[in-house]
C-alpha cells in the first residue's frame, strides 16, 4: 500500500532541480522526450540549464508524427535551438503508421510515407534523423497486424541506448489518482537509492521530475522565465476552454480527434493540408463533439437500441481484417446496452488497438429499472 | 472559518465587519449567481466561471495575502475532486482571509461537507474520509432542521389502478431513457390525486406549474417571498430543495402524501435525507466540542 506524504519544506521547483541534478550525478546519457507541449517545454528548459551550468549534453527526442500542429513544430524548434551546444537532436521524421480515427476507409495514416511527398503535412526538417537508428533486422513489433506503430518507434528508439535515463514531463499531480498510482508502483533503484518517480524501461530508465508539479506550477514557471510556448493554448484560452480540455496533441487518434473541430480556427492552413492528406478530416471536423457521432453518446434516430446500432456498425465495417479483430474481442464481453454503447464507440472510432477499452459489467440502468420495479 | 445556516444579512453583515475590522482592500466572492450579495470591496465571481482560464489565472494573479476570499453556496457537486473545488483550493491556498458560508452542510450525504472541511483546512488531507478530520476546522454552526408534518390525501380505487397501468406501461417503454423518469413521471400522476385538495388561500411548492395555479411556486425560482409554502411534491435532486429551503428561508413545512406508493417513496426519501442532516450536525457537535 503507498502512503502519499507532504514535504512541505521545500517547493515544487527546488525539488525538481535536485531531481534533475541527482539524475546527471548518476547517468552519462540524459535524453529528454519533448512533444510542444507546456510540461515538455518545462522539462527541457530545466534539464537544458543544468546542463549548461555543467558543460554537458543532453538529447532532446522529438518522434514528429506529420499531423501535428504547426505551432507545435515552431515550439519544437525553439527547444531544439534553446541552448545549441548541450543539446543532441533526435527529431525523428522516419515512416510509421499512425490509427486513424476520423476514417472507416483509411484506418491509418502513414506518417512520412516514401512516395507521398507531395501531400506530406510540411517537408522534413534539414536537422531531424530521416532514416531509421537501428537496423531492419533487429527491429521489433509489437503487433504485425497492426504494423510499425508509434510505441514500436520509441520501443526501438530506447533500445539504441544502455543505461540512459529518459526524461518524460508527464505530470500526477492534478491529473488522475491512477496515473500517479501507475507512474510510482514500480521504484527505480539508482545506485542504491529508490526512486519513486520512475520507471524501469529495459536497459533504461523513465523518470518524471515533474511528477508532483500542478498546472498553475508549469505556467508560473514559463511565465517567470519568459519562455516560448504553443500558440494552440493561447487560441484555448481566448475561447474559454476549460483547465482539462487545454491540450497540445496528436489531431487524429482516439483520443484526440475533437481537436479537429477548432484547428480551421486556431490554424486553417494546417486544417487545409490535412484536408488533402487524409480521409475523414472534414466530417470529423464537423462531428466530432456531436453526441450522435464520435462521442457515441446518443443513439442515432433510426436504431432502437445500442445492440441493434453495434450489429449494424458490424455488419457493415468496410474494412474485413480490422471486423474480424472486433468480433473476436466483441465475443468475449456481456451482450448489454452499458456495453454495446462502448462497443459502438470502437467502431465508430476504429479502435481496433483497443486504446479506449470496453468496461465490460452488467448494465446498472437494468438494476436501477428492477429497483424501482419493486419499491414504487 | 465555515458559517453554517447564515441568511443573506447575515452573511452581508459578516463580511462588511470583515473587511473593515482587518482592512480588507480587495475581496472576492465565488458564488453561483443566484445566491450574490452585495457587499463592499467584494467583486462577485460567478460559480461556474471560475473554471475558466480567463477567471482562474486572473484570480491567482491578484490574490495575495491580504485578499479576501468568500465561498458562498459553493457545494454543488458530491465530487471532492471537481475541477471548480480544485480551481477554488489554489485560490484559497494564496490567503489566510477566507470565509465559507453554507446554508445545509451536505447535498445527500456526509462526505459532502468534507469539501467544505477541504476548504477550510486547505487541503491537508487530500480527500480523506475519516469524520474526525471535521475537528481540524473551525465551523460555526446554526442548525437548520426542516420538519415535515405528513398531510395524508386519500385515492380512490381507480386511481390506484391507473397508477399501476401508467406503472407497467413506463416501465415497459423505458428504452434507453434515464431510468430516474420511471419515479419523476408517476410522481405527475399523484399531483392529479392531490389536486382536488389543494386550498386556494395557502401557496404550494411542486415540480412545476402544470394545473396553472396562481399560488404554486416551482423550484427553480430565484424567490419565495410568499412563505409558508406547503409541499405539492419535492424534486428528485435535494440540492434544488436545499436551494428553496435557503432562499424561502422556512423549515416546518406540511407535506401532502397520496395514497400511492411513489408518494410514500418520496416521503421516506425525504426523512432519510433529514436523518443525513441530522447526523452530519451532531458529528460537527461531537468533534468541534473534541478539539
Amino acid at each position: 500500500m503507498f502512503i502519499q506524504r507532504y514535504d512541505n519544506t521545500k517547493n515544487v521547483l527546488d525539488a525538481a532541480r535536485e531531481r534533475i541534478s541527482f539524475l546527471f550525478d548518476a547517468f552519462e546519457t540524459i535524453i529528454v522526450s519533448v512533444s510542444g507541449g507546456k510540461d515538455s517545454t518545462v522539462l527541457a528548459h530545466l534539464t537544458l540549464s543544468e546542463a549548461h551550468a555543467r558543460g554537458r549534453k543532453v538529447g532532446l527526442f522529438f518522434l514528429d508524427e506529420e499531423v501535428v500542429y504547426e505551432s507545435t513544430i515552431r515550439q519544437i524548434e525553439y527547444l531544439m535551438d534553446l541552448f545549441p551546444d548541450c543539446i543532441s537532436r533526435y527529431w525523428l521524421q522516419i515512416e510509421f503508421a499512425l490509427t486513424n480515427a476520423t476514417s472507416a476507409t483509411e484506418t491509418q495514416l502513414i506518417c512520412w510515407e516514401a512516395g507521398k511527398h507531395k501531400i506530406w503535412m510540411r517537408s522534413k526538417n534539414a536537422c531531424s534523423i530521416q532514416h531509421r537508428m537501428w537496423s531492419e533486422k533487429e527491429q521489433t513489433v509489437r503487433d504485425k497486424n497492426k504494423g510499425f506503430g508509434f510505441y514500436d518507434v520509441i520501443e526501438n528508439f530506447e533500445r539504441c541506448f544502455t543505461g540512459a535515463a529518459f526524461l518524460v514531463g508527464l505530470r500526477a499531480a492534478g491529473e488522475s489518482p491512477n496515473r500517479w498510482r501507475a507512474m510510482v508502483k514500480n521504484p527505480v533503484d539508482v545506485n542504491g537509492t529508490p526512486v519513486f518517480w520512475a520507471t524501469k524501461k529495459g536497459k533504461n530508465a523513465a523518470f518524471y521530475p515533474l511528477y508532483d508539479w500542478n498546472f498553475s506550477d508549469v505556467w508560473k514557471y514559463i511565465g517567470g522565465k519568459g519562455l516560448q510556448y504553443s500558440k494552440i493554448y493561447d487560441y484555448q484560452f481566448k475561447k474559454g476552454f476549460s483547465l482539462n480540455e487545454m491540450r497540445v496533441s496528436s489531431l487524429i487518434h482516439e483520443r484526440s480527434f475533437k481537436s479537429l473541430c477548432e484547428l480551421p480556427e486556431f490554424e486553417p492552413k494546417t486544417y487545409n493540408r490535412l484536408c488533402k492528406r487524409l480521409k475523414g478530416i472534414q466530417f470529423a471536423q464537423e462531428t466530432g463533439k456531436s453526441a450522435k457521432m464520435f462521442k457515441a453518446r446518443k443513439l442515432p434516430k433510426n436504431f432502437k437500441s445500442w445492440v441493434t446500432y453495434r450489429d449494424f456498425l458490424l455488419r457493415t465495417h468496410p474494412d474485413t481484417k480490422h471486423k474480424t479483430i472486433f468480433e473476436k474481442r466483441f465475443l468475449r464481453h456481456l451482450d448489454n446496452e452499458f456495453v454495446a454503447r462502448q462497443q459502438c464507440r470502437q467502431l465508430i472510432l476504429n479502435d481496433y488497438e483497443n486504446n479506449l477499452p470496453v468496461d465490460n459489467k452488467p448494465d446498472p440502468r437494468e438494476e436501477l429499472i428492477r429497483y424501482y420495479e419493486e419499491v414504487l | 472559518m465555515i458559517y453554517l445556516g447564515l441568511a443573506n444579512n447575515e452573511k452581508q453583515a459578516m463580511v462588511a465587519e470583515y473587511v473593515r475590522e482587518r482592512g480588507i482592500k480587495k475581496a472576492f466572492m465565488l458564488t453561483p449567481a443566484k445566491f450574490a450579495i452585495e457587499c463592499p470591496v467584494v467583486e462577485i465571481i460567478e460559480y461556474s466561471s471560475i473554471i475558466m482560464y480567463k477567471t482562474f489565472y486572473r484570480l491567482l494573479q491578484e490574490i495575495d495575502g491580504s485578499t479576501l476570499v468568500v465561498i458562498n453556496e459553493c457545494l454543488r457537486t458530491q465530487n471532492r475532486n471537481d475541477l471548480t473545488y480544485n480551481c477554488i483550493r489554489h485560490f484559497l491556498a494564496q490567503t489566510s482571509h477566507q470565509l465559507i458560508f453554507q446554508y445545509l452542510p451536505i447535498i445527500d450525504g456526509f462526505n459532502d461537507f468534507l469539501s467544505l472541511v477541504d476548504f477550510d483546512t486547505h487541503s491537508r488531507w487530500k480527500r480523506e474520509t475519516n469524520q474526525t478530520i471535521i475537528e481540524e476546522a473551525s465551523i460555526v454552526c446554526a442548525e437548520v432542521a426542516p420538519i415535515f408534518n405528513r398531510v395524508d390525501i386519500g385515492v380512490s380505487d381507480s386511481e390506484i389502478s391507473s397508477y399501476e397501468n401508467e406503472k407497467a406501461k413506463l416501465i415497459k417503454n423505458i428504452g434507453l431513457k434515464d431510468p430516474h423518469t420511471i419515479p419523476r413521471n408517476l410522481y405527475l400522476i399523484s399531483g392529479k390525486a392531490k389536486l382536488q385538495h389543494i386550498r386556494s388561500d395557502r401557496w404550494y411548492i411542486g415540480r412545476n406549474n402544470r394545473f396553472k395555479l396562481s399560488s404554486f411556486q416551482t423550484f427553480r425560482e430565484n424567490k419565495y417571498p410568499n412563505a409558508p409554502y406547503a409541499v405539492f411534491e419535492v424534486c428528485h435532486n435535494f440540492i434544488d430543495f436545499s436551494d428553496f429551503l435557503f432562499l424561502s428561508g422556512q423549515s416546518i413545512f406540511d407535506f401532502l402524501v397520496a395514497g400511492l406508493k411513489i408518494d410514500e417513496w418520496y416521503f421516506q426519501r425525504c426523512l432519510k435525507w433529514i436523518e443525513e442532516l441530522k447526523r452530519v450536525y451532531s458529528a460537527i457537535r461531537q468533534y468541534q466540542k473534541r478539539s
